[in-house]
C-alpha cells in the first residue's frame, strides 16, 4: 500500500509540475510550443527539457481541461503556429498550483535541511 | 480541442528546430540528425514506461485512438516532410515492424496466408527445380546426348542400338568424344544368408569416365574388362556396399556369386551415385563377343547408348552426323534394315525428364494461381484496414509526407509481410518436399535429388517481394490519395458501396473466385478422370494375385529342359501349398512395365523384300496363365502341360491380335474369320511354325488408359529357335485369402528347390495396378489440394467483403430495420450482394476454364476439357460455399438493434 501510494504522489507531481511550468510561462503571454521548449530548457539552464513527444500531449491536455486555449495565428511571411495563452480558469489552478508547489517544496527543504545537517 | 490540429504543430516545431539549429550554425546534416533524434525520442516514448510517457501518459493515447490516428508518437516518427530529407529504409523497416506488432492478429491472418501460397509454390518449385531445370549431376554441362536407333516402321522410329550399331557408331562418328552403351541387368547374389535379386546395368567401359565419375573406393572399368572371358568384375553401388557387404574398406578384391558366377569387386561408387536409375546397384562390364556384334544380332536392339559431344559440338551437329551415319548403315545392311534406317540424337537431360514436364507445369500454374488468390485477399485485407487507417495516412500526409513516402512505408510493410510469409512458407515448403517425395510416383525422375536448395530460397524470397508489391501496391496508392482535410473532418462516412475503393475489393474478389473456379474445374476433371480409369476393367482379375519375379541364372539352369524342370517343381510344390487357388507364370505380367514386341510371319502371307514383317508384342506363358489370371476364353482352348517342344507348337492369341489379322470380312457385319487352325512363324525360312489354338480376351498390359494391343502368346517351353533359354519369368499365384501373406510362403518353397534361388519384385496385382495410377494419383491429389486451398481462400474473401459491409453499413441496416425492414429483407440483401459478386466471378471462370482446361487434355481420360457435368458440379459446389460465406456475416447484420445502430451515429 505505501509503495502504491509514493508512486502515486510520484507521478502527480511530476505531472504537476509540468503543468506548472506550462501555465507559468504563457501567463504573461501567448506562446507557441517550439517557444515553450525552449524557454524551459534556456531557464531551467538545460536541466529540464521537454521533447516533442511530452510537450504536445501535456499541451492538448491541458487546453482539454480548459486552463490554456490554443489558436492559430499566421504573421506575415511565416507559417501559421498555434499560439497558447491562460484561461481564467487556467489563472485559478496557477494560483493553486504555485501555492501548492510553494508548501510542497517548503515541506521537502525542511525535512532535507533537517537531514542534512 | 482538435487532435488532428496535433501534426501541422509539431511539423512546424520540428521545422523551428531545424531553423534553429541552422541559424546557430549547424550544418545540415547535424540539424537533421538532431531533429531525427527529437523524433526518435517520440518513439522511445511511446514503446516504454518511462517517466515523460507517465507525463502524458494515457489521456493523449485515448484521443488519438478516438481520432482513429493509431499512436500519433510512432507516426510523428515516420513521417518525413515532403522534402523527404529523413527517409531512410531502416526507419521504414522499423516503422513497419511496429505497425504490425500494433495488430498481431492482422499480420498473422495475412503471413498465414501468404505462408501457405508461397510455400506451396515452393515446394513445387523445388520439384520442378530438381527435375526439370537442374543439370543432371554428372552433365553439368549438357553434353551428354541418347542415341536412338529410327527403324522407319510405326512404333519403331525411336529405339535403343545393338551391339553392331553400336560399333559402328564409335568407329565412325565424329562429332562425341566418348561413347558408351548399357542396359539395364538384374542379377541374383548368393552366397549371403538371404539370395537377393539387385537391380544391375550391363556397361561399356567408357561410361563412368564420360559422367565424370570414378569409384569412391577401387577402380573404374578398363577396356581389358571388356573382353570375354575377362569381364568377371564388379562395381557395386555404396548402398549394396554398406547392405551386404558390411562397409568393408578392403572389399576391393572380393568376390561375390553374382548370377551363381564368382566375380571380383574392383569398386564402389559414392553414396548417390545413381545411374542409369534411381535403384541400380551393381554394374558390370559389358563384353561383346562375336556373336553379339555379328550380322544376325544386328536386329537385336537393347542397348542405351549415349554420347558425349566434343568441345563445340552441338546438339544439331550431332543430329545431323548421326543422321547420315545411320543412313549409311542402313543401306550397308539392307537385309536387316528392311524400311530402311537412320539414327538421332536428344539431350540425356530431355531424355530423362521429359514426359514428365507437361504434368509438372500444370501442377506449377496450379499452385501458382492460388499465390494470386492469396495475395488477393491479402491485398482485400489491406484495403479493409486501410479504412481504418485513414486518419493514421491524413495525418502523415498533413506532416507533409509525400504521397511517394507513404506508397513507399506501405510497400514496405506489405514487403516485410511478403517476406514473413516467405519465410514461413519455406519451412512449409521443406515439409511440404518429404511429402510430395514420398507421394510422388516412381515414375518422376531424379526424386532423390529433390530438395530445397539455394535456386528455391532465392526464387522464393524473390516470389516473396513482389508478392508484397503485388498485394501492396493498390492498397497502398489508394490509402495515400486522401484528401487531408476530408479525411480529418469527424464523421466522415465511407460507404461500403461507395468509391473505388468498394469497386477494388469487389474486382479482386471476383477475380480470386474466377481463379478458383479455373482451378476447381481442373481438379475436378483430373478427379473425373481418375474415377474413370479406376473403373476401367483390365480384362484380368487382380483379385487375390501374388506376383514375384523369378529369374533363373543361365549359368545353373543352362538348357531350357533345365528350366523347365524348376517350374515343373515348383508348380507341384505351389499346387499342394495351403490357400492357392492356381499359379502359373508368363514373362511379363501385366503392369510389371515389362515385355516387348517381335517381328512374325502369318503362314500364306509372305511379305514382299522391302516391306516391313509384323510385329506385335509376344509373350511366353506357361499352362494355366489364363486361367490363373482369370482372362477369358474365347474360343478354342488354352495352354496345357502337354505343350512342351516335342509336342505341336501352338499359339494363343488376344482378341485384338485376331481383330487385326483376320478382321471380318467389311461388306458383313458379323463375328471376324476364325484365327484358329491359322499359323504363325517367328523367322521367314522355318519349319517352326506355332498353331493359333486359342482366342483369350484383350488385358491392359501397362497402363489401365491406354488402348490393348494385339497380343500373341506361346507356350514358354515350345523355343522360337535353337538355344532359345527361358526367359525371366513372372510367377502369377492366386490365393484363397490375402495374397500378400502367401510371399513368404512362396520364397520358402522357392528356396526349398534351389538355396541359392532369389524371387524379386513380390507384389499383388492390385498393387500393381494401383502403382501404375501413381502419377494420375499424384498430380490429382496435388491439384485438388491447390483448388481447396483456392475455394478457402475464396470464400474467406467473399465472407470479408459482406462482413466488412456489413460493418460499414450498420447504421444504414438500423434505419431500415427501424422503418420496418423485416430482418429476412436485410439478410437477403446482403447474402443477394455477395451472391453477385460469386455470380460475376464464376461466370468468368467458367470462360477461362473452357479457353485452358485444353492445355490438359493429356491427363484426362475418358473426359473432355469442357465436361458439362463437372463444369456444373463444380460450379455448384462454389456457389453453395459461397452462400455459406455470405449468410454467415449476413446474418449478423440481422440482429443489429435499430437503437444502438442508430444512437453509435
Amino acid at each position: 500500500m505505501q509503495h502504491i501510494k509514493s508512486q502515486m504522489l510520484d507521478r502527480e507531481l511530476k505531472e504537476g509540475s509540468a503543468e506548472l511550468l506550462i501555465l507559468s510561462l504563457v501567463e504573461d503571454q501567448p506562446r507557441h510550443g517550439y517557444d515553450l521548449s525552449k524557454l524551459i530548457e534556456a531557464r531551467s539552464e538545460g536541466v529540464l527539457k521537454f521533447r516533442v513527444a511530452s510537450l504536445y500531449p501535456l499541451l492538448y491536455r491541458l487546453e482539454k481541461r480548459g486552463w490554456i486555449q490554443g489558436r492559430w495565428i499566421e504573421k506575415a511571411g511565416q507559417r501559421r503556429r498555434r499560439y497558447y495563452r491562460l484561461t481564467p480558469a487556467g489563472e485559478q489552478v496557477l494560483k493553486s498550483q504555485r501555492n501548492t508547489w510553494r508548501e510542497f517544496a517548503e515541506a521537502i527543504n525542511r525535512v532535507a535541511g533537517v537531514e542534512s545537517t | 480541442m482538435p487532435w488532428q490540429d496535433l501534426p501541422e504543430e509539431v511539423a512546424q516545431h520540428l521545422q523551428d528546430l531545424y531553423d534553429d539549429l541552422r541559424a546557430r550554425g549547424a550544418s545540415d546534416e547535424e540539424a537533421r540528425r538532431e531533429v531525427a533524434a527529437e523524433l526518435s525520442a517520440c518513439g522511445l516514448r511511446e514503446e516504454s514506461e518511462s517517466a515523460p510517457a507517465a507525463i502524458f501518459g494515457d489521456d493523449a493515447r485515448r484521443s488519438a485512438r478516438a481520432s482513429g490516428g493509431g499512436a500519433p508518437l510512432a507516426l510523428i516518427e515516420a513521417a518525413n516532410f515532403s522534402h523527404s530529407p529523413f527517409a531512410d529504409v531502416g526507419g521504414d523497416l522499423r516503422y513497419a515492424c511496429r505497425a504490425l506488432r500494433r495488430y498481431p492478429g492482422f499480420a498473422a491472418v495475412v503471413i498465414l496466408t501468404l505462408a501457405l501460397g508461397i510455400g506451396a509454390n515452393a515446394a513445387i518449385f523445388s520439384v520442378v527445380n530438381a527435375v526439370l531445370l537442374r543439370p543432371l549431376p554428372y552433365d553439368r554441362d549438357g553434353r551428354l546426348v541418347a542415341v536412338w536407333g529410327n527403324l522407319h516402321k510405326p512404333g519403331l522410329e525411336e529405339i535403343p542400338g545393338s551391339a553392331a550399331e553400336f560399333v559402328d557408331y564409335k568407329a565412325r562418328n565424329r562429332v562425341f568424344d566418348a561413347i558408351a552403351a548399357h542396359d539395364t541387368a538384374g542379377v541374383n547374389l548368393t552366397g549371403f544368408e538371404q539370395p537377393e535379386r539387385v537391380p544391375g546395368a550391363v556397361t561399356t567401359a567408357s561410361l563412368f569416365s564420360m559422367l565424370g565419375e570414378s569409384p569412391a573406393l577401387g577402380r573404374s572399368f578398363v577396356a581389358a574388362d571388356e573382353q570375354p572371358g575377362r569381364n568377371h568384375v564388379v562395381i557395386v553401388s555404396h548402398s549394396l556396399w554398406q547392405r551386404r557387404l558390411g562397409g568393408d574398406p578392403h572389399v576391393v578384391g572380393r568376390t561375390m556369386a553374382v548370377d551363381g558366377t564368382n566375380v571380383e569387386i574392383v569398386g564402389v561408387m559414392r553414396a548417390g551415385f545413381a545411374f542409369p536409375d534411381d535403384v541400380t546397384e551393381l554394374w558390370q562390364p559389358l563384353a561383346f563377343t562375336a556373336e553379339d556384334v555379328s550380322e544376325d544380332q544386328r536386329g537385336s536392339h537393347s542397348y542405351t547408348i549415349i554420347g558425349r559431344l566434343k568441345p563445340g559440338a552441338t546438339v544439331s551437329h550431332a543430329r545431323a552426323e548421326m543422321k547420315t551415319l545411320g543412313e549409311q548403315m542402313g543401306a550397308e545392311h539392307r537385309n536387316v534394315y528392311r524400311a530402311g534406317f537412320s539414327a538421332s540424337v536428344r539431350p540425356l537431360h530431355e531424355e530423362l525428364v521429359g514426359n514428365v514436364g507437361p504434368a509438372l507445369f500444370v501442377l506449377l500454374a496450379g499452385v501458382g494461381v492460388v499465390l494470386v488468390i492469396a495475395c488477393a485477399n491479402v491485398a482485400n485485407l489491406l484495403l479493409a484496414r486501410a479504412t481504418a487507417r485513414q486518419k493514421e495516412m491524413a495525418i502523415r500526409a498533413a506532416l507533409g509526407a509525400g504521397r511517394m513516402r507513404i506508397v513507399g512505408q506501405l510497400l514496405t510493410e506489405s514487403v516485410l509481410l511478403g517476406l514473413c510469409g516467405g519465410a514461413l512458407g519455406l519451412l512449409l515448403a521443406v515439409w511440404g518436399v518429404h511429402g510430395l517425395v514420398a507421394l510422388a510416383p516412381p515414375s518422376i525422375p531424379r526424386l532423390n535429388e529433390i530438395g530445397v536448395d539455394g535456386r528455391v530460397v532465392s526464387l522464393t524470397s524473390l516470389v516473396s517481394m513482389l508478392t508484397g508489391v503485388l498485394f501492396g501496391l493498390v492498397p497502398a496508392l489508394h490509402a495515400s490519395r486522401h484528401d487531408v482535410h476530408e479525411t480529418l473532418k469527424d464523421g466522415t462516412r465511407t460507404s461500403a458501396d461507395g468509391g473505388t475503393r468498394g469497386r477494388v475489393r469487389r474486382a479482386l474478389v471476383i477475380s480470386e473466385v474466377a481463379l478458383s473456379l479455373v482451378l476447381l474445374i481442373a481438379a475436378g476433371l483430373l478427379i473425373n478422370s481418375f474415377a474413370r480409369v479406376q473403373d476401367v476393367h483390365p480384362g484380368f482379375n487382380p483379385d487375390h494375385v501374388l506376383t514375384a519375379r523369378l529369374a533363373l541364372p543361365p549359368s545353373t539352369y543352362t538348357t531350357l529342359e533345365q528350366g523347365h524342370g524348376f517350374v515343373a517343381d515348383l508348380f507341384a510344390r505351389l499346387a499342394e501349398a495351403h490357400g492357392v487357388v492356381a499359379a502359373a507364370a508368363i514373362n511379363a505380367v501385366p503392369f510389371s512395365g515389362r515385355g516387348g514386341d517381335r517381328s512374325f510371319f502369318v503362314e500364306g502371307r509372305p511379305v514382299a523384300p522391302g516391306e516391313p514383317s509384323p510385329d506385335e508384342q509376344v509373350r511366353f506363358a506357361t499352362a494355366g496363365y489364363f486361367t490363373a489370371m482369370q482372362i477369358p476364353l474365347v474360343r478354342g482352348r488354352e495352354f496345357t502341360a502337354h505343350d512342351v517342344d516335342a509336342a505341336l507348337h501352338v499359339a494363343v492369341v488376344n482378341e485384338a491380335f485376331a481383330r487385326k489379322y483376320w478382321p471380318a470380312p467389311s461388306s458383313v457385319e458379323g463375328p471376324n474369320e476364325s484365327p484358329l487352325g491359322k499359323r504363325v512363324q517367328f523367322q521367314q525360312e522355318t519349319t517352326n511354325r506355332y498353331e493359333i489354338v486359342g482366342v483369350v480376351g484383350n488385358v491392359k498390359h501397362r497402363a489401365l488408359d491406354v488402348t490393348e494391343k494385339p497380343e500373341l502368346y506361346v507356350p514358354i517351353f515350345q523355343p522360337l529357335f535353337e538355344g532359345f533359354r527361358m526367359p525371366p519369368m513372372d510367377l502369377v499365384v492366386r490365393t484363397a485369402s490375402d495374397p500378400v501373406l502367401f510371399a513368404p510362403a512362396l520364397r520358402e518353397i522357392v528356396t526349398a528347390l534351389d538355396r541359392d534361388q532369389p524371387i524379386s519384385d513380390v507384389r499383388t496385382l492390385e498393387q500393381r495396378i494401383g502403382q501404375s495410377l501413381a502419377s494420375r494419383r499424384f498430380n490429382m491429389l496435388l491439384l485438388g489440394l491447390f483448388a481447396a486451398l483456392a475455394l478457402v481462400l475464396a470464400a474467406v474473401g467473399i465472407y470479408g467483403v459482406v462482413a466488412y459491409t456489413v460493418t460499414e453499413r450498420t447504421h444504414e441496416i438500423g434505419v431500415r430495420l427501424a422503418l420496418g425492414a423485416q430482418p429476412r429483407d436485410v439478410l437477403a440483401m446482403l447474402v443477394g450482394q455477395g451472391m453477385t459478386l460469386a455470380a460475376a466471378g464464376a461466370a468468368i471462370g467458367i470462360v477461362i476454364a473452357v479457353a485452358l482446361t485444353r492445355v490438359m487434355a493429356g491427363l484426362l481420360f475418358g473426359i473432355s476439357p469442357t465436361d458439362p457435368a463437372t463444369f456444373g458440379v463444380i460450379t455448384g459446389v462454389l456457389a453453395l460455399v459461397a452462400l455459406v460465406a455470405c449468410y454467415l456475416p449476413a446474418r449478423r447484420a440481422t440482429g443489429v438493434n435499430p437503437v444502438t445502430a442508430l444512437r453509435n451515429e
